[in-house]
């Protein structure tokens, strides 16, 4: 930015319209034929752009700073230098070791029920976090956190709220069986089958058989499952009446 | 849940980036971070490193996103870029004179650096928006909300009027005159 003389308001309005592409067509063109012949309206529309690249930029780091502070712990932990990372390797080799002895106990010693628990639960995948209305905040910055698996997290925004809605029943009582919990999961899902117009009713009930298959009371799952008309509902059920 | 619901929550995704939404772009930020630490703490690099090619990195993508420049067609091709970009900005850093005179190459080292790639950006254009970025750190108050709601929230005039309880013409006034100040501090600081 070498030229000191002041840019006008029209100039960078001017500028405003080009880049949102908001000019007639005889605008852009005058435009672009002046950008073409005259080096110092040149130079004047490469300052403003720039200005307005360091304002979005700045902006952007900002909130990306923000962000950062809001990585879950695990991933701060660190490995510089290489000794610490071949430690680290045998560590973790040790560890699957371990958990490989203790997956083969476990594998032996598990009721078909909670086999069948792992092998069909998988978290709900979450909702798109891109509907941040002012009044939904809350709920979708705590469904950033679920969906990067921080369960914890999301479960105590979420109860903060302290408002009744099925979505949010539902997704609690996910989030509880996603961190192990049933015996809190199962309430919450039980509400959120209250409302037989609820949009995930099917899913609702489908996490509600798991939630009781997980608890052991074999009768209540069958019961919810076959309330449930996803595909994995109907599979899981015959499995269950294959293994009275 | 199903495909169908993936796919339209993958473009919805690349909208919302686009668009400055503040959830779609914090998930997207910590989705993709794990990976590109573990990409520069392999290759001699530290947390701070990360932190920071990771960022630029990200500022950049965000960019060629809103300008067109580059244009997914879902979110894994989106990644893919963020994460090709972030590994050209450290194999650019480890080629660079500073960090080769405080860190002896060594075979691992050299094998990531002879990868192809090419990023190589204007310096004088890089210097130049840095010290707009400076500036613009440092513009104060009420100028830097003030530009950043019109230009990075993209906020009407209309709207930021209404909430300052100020005329319209006088917000794009005021707009005007902290772009001439953010301009006058990039000048002095040349």
């Amino acid at each position: 930015m070498k030229n000191s003389n002041n840019i006008s308001q029209e100039l960078l309005e001017t500028v405003e319209r080009h880049l949102n592409k908001t000019m007639s067509k005889q605008e852009a063109l005058d435009f672009e034929l002046r950008l073409a012949e005259d080096p110092q309206f040149r130079t004047h529309v490469a300052d403003i752009k720039t200005l307005l690249l360091g304002i979005g930029n700045q902006s952007l780091k900002e909130r990306l700073d923000e962000f950062h502070e809001a990585l879950p712990e695990s991933q701060m932990e660190s490995s510089n230098s290489k000794t610490k990372s071949t430690m680290l390797w045998g560590k973790f080799a040790a560890a699957i070791l371990i958990f490989a002895a203790i997956g083969g106990f476990w594998w032996f010693s598990t009721t078909q029920n909670e086999r069948l628990y792992a092998e069909y639960f998988t978290p709900d995948p979450g909702l798109p976090t891109t509907m941040s209305s002012s009044t939904n905040f809350e709920f979708y910055d705590a469904m950033v956190d679920y969906k990067q698996g921080n369960y914890k997290i999301a479960i105590e925004k979420w109860e903060a709220l302290s408002i009744e809605n099925d979505t949010l029943d539902y997704f609690l009582g996910v989030a509880y069986l996603a961190d192990k919990n049933q015996k809190r999961a199962i309430p919450f899902l039980e509400k959120s089958t209250q409302n037989t117009a609820f949009p995930l009713l099917n899913d609702a009930y489908y996490y509600l058989g798991l939630a009781y298959l997980k608890e052991g009371n074999i009768a209540l799952a069958k019961k919810n499952l076959s309330l449930s008309a996803t595909e994995d509902s109907q599979l899981l059920l015959s499995e269950l009446e294959k293994n009275p | 849940m199903s495909q169908v619901y993936k796919i339209q929550h993958q473009l919805q995704l690349i909208n919302a980036i686009k668009d400055n939404d503040s959830l779609a772009l914090k998930e997207f930020y910590m989705a993709n971070y794990p990976k590109i630490e573990q990409l520069i703490l392999k290759n001699s690099g530290s947390k701070a490193h990360a932190k920071d090619i990771y960022q630029e990195a990200f500022i950049a993508v965000w960019n060629n996103l809103r300008t067109g420049r580059f244009a997914p067609e879902n979110d894994s091709a989106l990644q893919g870029y963020l994460y090709q970009i972030s590994k050209n900005k450290w194999l650019d850093v480890l080629r660079s004179k500073r960090f080769k005179s405080t860190q002896s190459l060594t075979e691992e080292r050299s094998l990531f650096l002879s990868q192809d790639e090419e990023t190589h950006e204007d310096p004088e254009e890089t210097k130049r928006l840095n010290l707009a970025m400076e500036a613009f750190k440092n513009l104060g108050e009420p100028c830097k909300s003030l530009l950043k709601t019109f230009y990075f929230e993209q906020k009407s005039l209309r709207d930021i009027a209404s909430e300052m309880a100020i005329e319209e013409s006088s917000v794009r006034n005021k707009k005007y005159r902290c772009m001439e100040k953010l301009r006058s501090i990039v000048l002095a600081s040349n």
